[in-house]
């Protein structure tokens, strides 16, 4: 007697589970397949090579009318299931009923639709079915056709690059800070966006959908930034939902899909559920793996079979032609882990293995995935990884009783191994150069070019030198910002501007950084060189600051903070200074400090109290004053001729004005300056970063002065005449100043360094100084704003608490 | 049963097939398919060219494809042969390792009114890809439609190929495709193309494709391997990423694709010489096809890709 078996979806786990039971008992089961698309089962992760033309539909087919004729299961393809009813163990279709011993569900899920004003017009469309393939292709057919993708997950990835090559401009928007975050690190990220760009797709990351407009169809997405992306097909692929409405009508168990066991049985012992409809123990499935994995159980469980689901690692690939990356595991950061990063930026190759104890966790690769299967094994099986670790990153071709040792990778390199990927050397030509009498770096550099542009490959070349030489060659201690690298900051900067390096991932993998995304030492640095280069491009990471940058105060001894508002050129008013007692009164301030900057201090405020504070002096007027920050602090000033008797020029205007123009603006270190209006010097200009003494015929500006650690009297920079050259003067040395110093250098350090002479002449030329000033003028476009009145804000606030997990806060 | 006689056509669109291999500063014939022409291979068995040389001398010194149609009054040097052999146009793909030429492949085809497919040469022109040149054989609507098309990068199956570095087989030409070309492709009954980039050591962008045909088909065979050590790994050896037969269907399977190893089979002997290989008959060939043609990609000073053809 043949047990009658109904399945629900002709998708592939239930079709994969099906070939698992006729293969056990082709004889067992009289079975009825639906399916509301008009067809069976094919190969639905294959749709992106066929809506690129890639691959046709016919190739993607699993089972044909053929298949399902030879054995035995009636299609009921096309026509929906209305209901199923447990009690009399009948499934109910759009043309009749179906009784059951057994049931499965295998529902699958539909795609996740953002809810935004317009989702629901025509033209826009998600990515899981042929109907949804024919329909994207058919957009594709008008000339200049404009697609927007909405998700940059793997779907909305391959549906973009897919369009393109149909003939589309496309448009990709990802809501978050890099690609596939789901699957890939932000370097990994990097790599892909730069791959997809290059094949003519937009990519917008960080960019919020607001609506979809258009008449009777989409027509235009619109960014909550106020971006306008006029379109033909809107695609959206931000995710799926299993699709469980009607096995919640049947009352079946579900949570957010069909709750099954480890042996795919629901909570009615006699239906099943598989595929992506199924949860299990809270997790829900998209990648295929698994769902194999399910059907196999279930097919063993119908069966008879004793088998058990369990959860795996997986693995990720993207089907873009030419887009190589893997991902497996986990490869969040965290105090117990280790990472091991190699960089190519020559033929753009980024591994990063994420080791805990003994045992390699996660993995992620672009451009090189030869070895993403023995990695994935490892991390699998769990292997204990401790006797290769130092080679494990060159993958299995370099284990297996090969020494433990750095250098032997590097000497069984092949001759022609490119060493040096901007020249094209590889290494037999080194060790000729050397055989030829080579003997140090810049021999090899002379006679080959290698490491001679970017620099990137110093270090293979040394470890070359060292393996051919042995001990006649000794690798010079690295210069480098810091362990993350061999380049210097001065190298960094000048590539930064050199290869138009605008992200910090750009960085990391375009100089070859051997860290994941740096240190506590290069991020500071790299951050302020990116910001202070591509002003329009980089955004500022709040998170590669020091803490005081962070917070917007001053950390104290006993963990509370200090809060300077600004006194712009030290001048205030009575209501001020009002605001400022009531914020003392308010929060319990226990000491009010006048400054050395002429301005007043709130010394021991908690740090839970800053964002009321700030918006109740930002009420007042005041601003935050800086006293933490790499830029502007103040401007100190005398009273000038407005009062004093000596006075020769407004020298309190000039500094209000002056401070009204920088601040905001960061700089490798701190910037203070000081207005004098006369030779007394009152202000105590001449050992600020920039002094201005005024005098009856004009102005005398000076340069690089001290007050700290070391005490050092400025240097002249420009005698002028009027109040606006000394604006523009002062303005363009700060912007010289931001342009080439390395980062916590002060002006009189990195003067000493550059020479008064070389800023002088820079600064005399009056075309170079107006273009430090408009260049200056661009980066405050962005940054001349209050960050107190950012973080004042009451969505910002539950960060300033002190119960906030600041581990968690770094590692997001 | 599977195996199935399946037609095959009487006529493909490319007649002969011919490698040319540098020896002593000159361009010598290392092996070719002349399928019934036999006057004409014996004719090239004794020809040998120098750079700038008649076709394939003109491909190694322009260091690109270069298509020719129409052999009276040219420099092509068997021009005798060719006439009575029925030959009547030749495209000459150099095979490129970095600066080091390593063989050019000479395809030449002929009886133009009544076969059709298309060997293009898109070249980069102002950031976009332009027709250099092709032969169409009886496409001549689909030939002006390409003369008046261009491709961005990432944009139909040249620009793909270009933004990606990847041998591209695409299927159905006649739909989406960059909107007319699509139609007259259709209406050219050009159903598969495939793609590939051709390095040039001069760092130029060139793209090589061929539009095949259901009635003159340029093979019934496509395949492309993939030999990359980024994606086979240190040891070597090619999978095979893509690929479609008139006789088994599609050809790929993304969860285990079949290898090649150096020096094995016919795949394999391009692995390990790096030549491209124009063979008939032999042992080794695909079960249903009398010939196979295969070209090798180099793309920074490695053997990147091969693409194979079988009729």
């Amino acid at each position: 007697m043949k047990r009658k078996l109904v399945i629900i979806g002709a998708g592939m786990a239930s079709g994969r589970a099906l070939e698992h039971l006729l293969e056990a008992d082709a004889d067992g089961f009289d079975i009825t397949l639906f399916n509301a698309e008009p067809r069976g089962n094919y190969n639905r992760i294959m749709l992106s090579p066929v809506l690129s033309g890639e691959k046709s539909y016919e190739e993607i087919v699993t089972h044909d009318a053929d298949w399902y004729a030879a054995h035995g299961v009636t299609c009921r393809f096309g026509e929906k299931v209305l209901r199923v009813d447990r009690d009399r163990k009948v499934v109910v279709g759009e043309n009749g009923e179906v009784p059951y011993d057994q049931l499965i569900f295998g529902t699958g899920s539909s795609a996740f639709i953002v809810p935004v004003p317009g989702h629901d017009l025509p033209g826009v469309v998600a990515f899981r079915d042929l109907e949804d393939t024919t329909a994207m292709t058919n957009a594709s057919g008008t000339p200049g056709g404009r697609a927007v993708v909405i998700g940059g997950g793997l779907l909305g990835l391959e549906a973009a690059a897919a369009l393109r090559m149909r003939g589309m401009e496309v448009t990709v928007l990802h809501i978050a800070s890099h690609l596939m975050e789901r699957q890939l690190d932000p370097a990994a990220g990097y790599l892909l966006k730069k791959d997809l760009e290059r094949r003519g797709i937009t990519v917008l990351l960080e960019a919020s959908t607001k609506e979809i407009v258009g008449e009777g169809r989409a027509q235009q997405v619109n960014l909550a930034d106020g971006t306008e992306l006029p379109c033909d097909i809107v695609v959206m692929a931000v995710g799926i939902r299993p699709a469980v409405a009607l096995a919640q009508d049947s009352g079946l168990d579900c949570g957010r899909a069909i709750k099954v066991d480890a042996q795919m049985r629901t909570s009615d012992p006699n239906v099943f559920a598989v595929g992506e409809c199924v949860e299990f123990n809270g997790n829900l499935f998209g990648l295929v793996a698994p769902l194999y994995d399910q059907a196999k159980v279930l097919a063993a469980t119908l069966t008879g079979a004793e088998a058990t689901f369990a959860m795996k690692e997986l693995s990720t690939k993207l089907k873009v032609t030419g887009c190589d990356l893997f991902s497996a595991g986990d490869f969040a950061e965290g105090d117990t882990r280790e990472d091991i990063v190699f960089r190519d930026p020559g033929r753009g190759i980024y591994k990063r293995l994420v080791i805990e104890g003994d045992r390699l966790i996660g993995a992620v690769m672009y451009g090189d995935t030869a070895d993403g299967n023995w990695f994935f094994g490892l991390i699998k099986d769990g292997t204990d990884i401790s006797e290769m670790r130092e080679t494990l990153i060159f993958g299995p071709a370099f284990q297996g009783g090969a020494p433990v040792d750095p250098m032997a990778a590097v000497a069984a390199l092949p001759p022609e191994a490119e060493i040096c990927g901007c020249n094209g050397v590889c290494k037999g030509t080194i060790t000729q150069a050397i055989a030829g009498g080579a003997t140090t770096l810049d021999d090899i550099r002379a006679t080959t070019k290698a490491s001679a542009s970017c620099g990137t490959c110093t270090g293979l070349v040394e470890q070359v030198l060292a393996v051919t030489l042995g001990d006649d060659f000794v690798i010079p201690a690295a210069k480098g910002i810091c362990g993350c690298t061999d380049l210097t900051h001065e190298d960094v900067r000048r590539l930064i501007k050199s290869q138009e390096l605008k992200s910090q991932e750009a960085v990391w993998q375009e100089l070859g950084w051997s860290t994941r995304n740096g240190c506590h030492v290069c991020r500071p640095a790299i951050n302020f060189y990116l910001l202070a280069d591509w002003p329009l491009d980089y955004k500022d990471d709040r998170q590669s600051r020091f803490v005081n940058e962070r917070n917007h105060a001053n950390i104290q001894k006993d963990g509370t903070y200090s809060v300077v508002p600004r006194m712009w050129g030290g001048v205030t008013t009575p209501d001020e200074l009002r605001a400022i007692a009531d914020a003392a009164d308010k929060y319990n301030v226990p000491m009010v400090k006048v400054t050395g900057g002429q301005r007043i201090d709130l010394l021991g405020v908690s740090k839970d109290d800053l964002p009321a504070m700030w918006a109740d002096l930002n009420d007042a007027g005041l601003v935050s004053g800086h006293a933490y920050s790499k830029g502007l602090r103040t401007v100190k000033t005398c009273v000038g001729s407005q009062f004093c008797r000596f006075g020769t020029q407004d020298s309190t205007g000039l500094g209000i004005r002056l401070e009204k123009i920088l601040w905001g603006s960061w700089t490798p270190h701190k910037v203070k300056l000081g207005v004098s209006g006369c030779p007394r010097n009152c202000a105590e200009a001449t050992c600020k970063d920039v002094g201005i003494i005024c005098v009856d015929s004009g102005f005398e500006i000076s340069v690089a002065g001290a007050a700290g650690m070391e005490v050092k009297e400025t240097e002249p920079l420009a005698k002028v005449a009027t109040e606006d050259e000394a604006v523009e003067y002062t303005t363009a040395f700060v912007q010289l100043y931001r342009e080439h110093a390395r980062y916590l250098d002060r002006p009189y350090k990195w003067v000493a360094k550059v020479g008064l002479d070389w800023v002088v002449d820079q600064i005399a030329d009056a075309a170079a100084r107006r273009a430090l000033v408009d260049r200056f003028e661009i980066s405050q476009s962005v940054y001349r704003t209050d960050p107190w009145a950012e973080h004042a804000r009451p969505s910002e606030r539950p960060a300033w608490q002190p119960l906030a997990d600041l581990t968690l806060e770094a590692a997001e | 049963m599977m195996d199935v006689a399946v037609d095959t056509p009487v006529k493909t669109f490319i007649q002969v097939s011919e490698v040319w291999v540098p020896r002593d500063g000159r361009l010598v014939l290392a092996e070719g398919d002349y399928g019934t022409l036999d006057a004409f291979a014996e004719a090239s068995r004794h020809a040998s060219f120098a750079k700038g040389e008649g076709l394939p001398g003109k491909a190694w010194a322009d260091q690109r494809p270069v298509v020719l149609k129409g052999f009276d009054g040219s420099y092509f040097k068997r021009i005798e042969a060719a006439a009575e052999a029925g030959l009547t146009s030749a495209v000459a793909i150099p095979v490129f390792d970095l600066d080091e030429l390593k063989a050019v492949l000479v395809v030449l085809c002929g009886d133009d009114d009544n076969r059709t497919g298309a060997i293009e040469i898109w070249r980069e022109s102002d950031d976009l890809l332009m027709l250099d040149d092709g032969y169409y054989g009886a496409a001549k609507h689909f030939e002006w439609i390409s003369q008046h098309t261009h491709f961005p990068r990432g944009q139909g199956l040249p620009g793909a190929v270009w933004a990606s570095l990847t041998p591209i087989l695409m299927r159905d030409l006649g739909s989406g495709y960059r909107f007319i070309r699509a139609d007259s492709a259709g209406k050219a009954g050009l159903t598969t193309g495939l793609g590939l980039p051709v390095p040039s050591p001069s760092g130029e962008t060139c793209v090589l494709t061929l539009l095949s045909a259901r009635g003159t088909p340029i093979a019934r065979r496509f395949e492309i391997w993939d030999a990359r050590p980024a994606r086979v790994g240190k040891t070597g050896g090619a999978e095979l990423i893509d690929g479609i037969c008139a006789r088994e269907g599609r050809l790929w399977d993304e969860d285990n694709p079949r290898k090649a190893a150096a020096w094995q089979g016919h795949i394999g002997r391009v692995l390990g010489t790096g030549l491209p290989l124009a063979e008939r008959g032999g042992p080794g060939l695909v079960a249903g096809y009398d010939s196979i043609v295969a070209l090798p990609v180099h793309l920074n000073g490695h053997l990147s890709h091969i693409v194979a053809w079988y009729c």
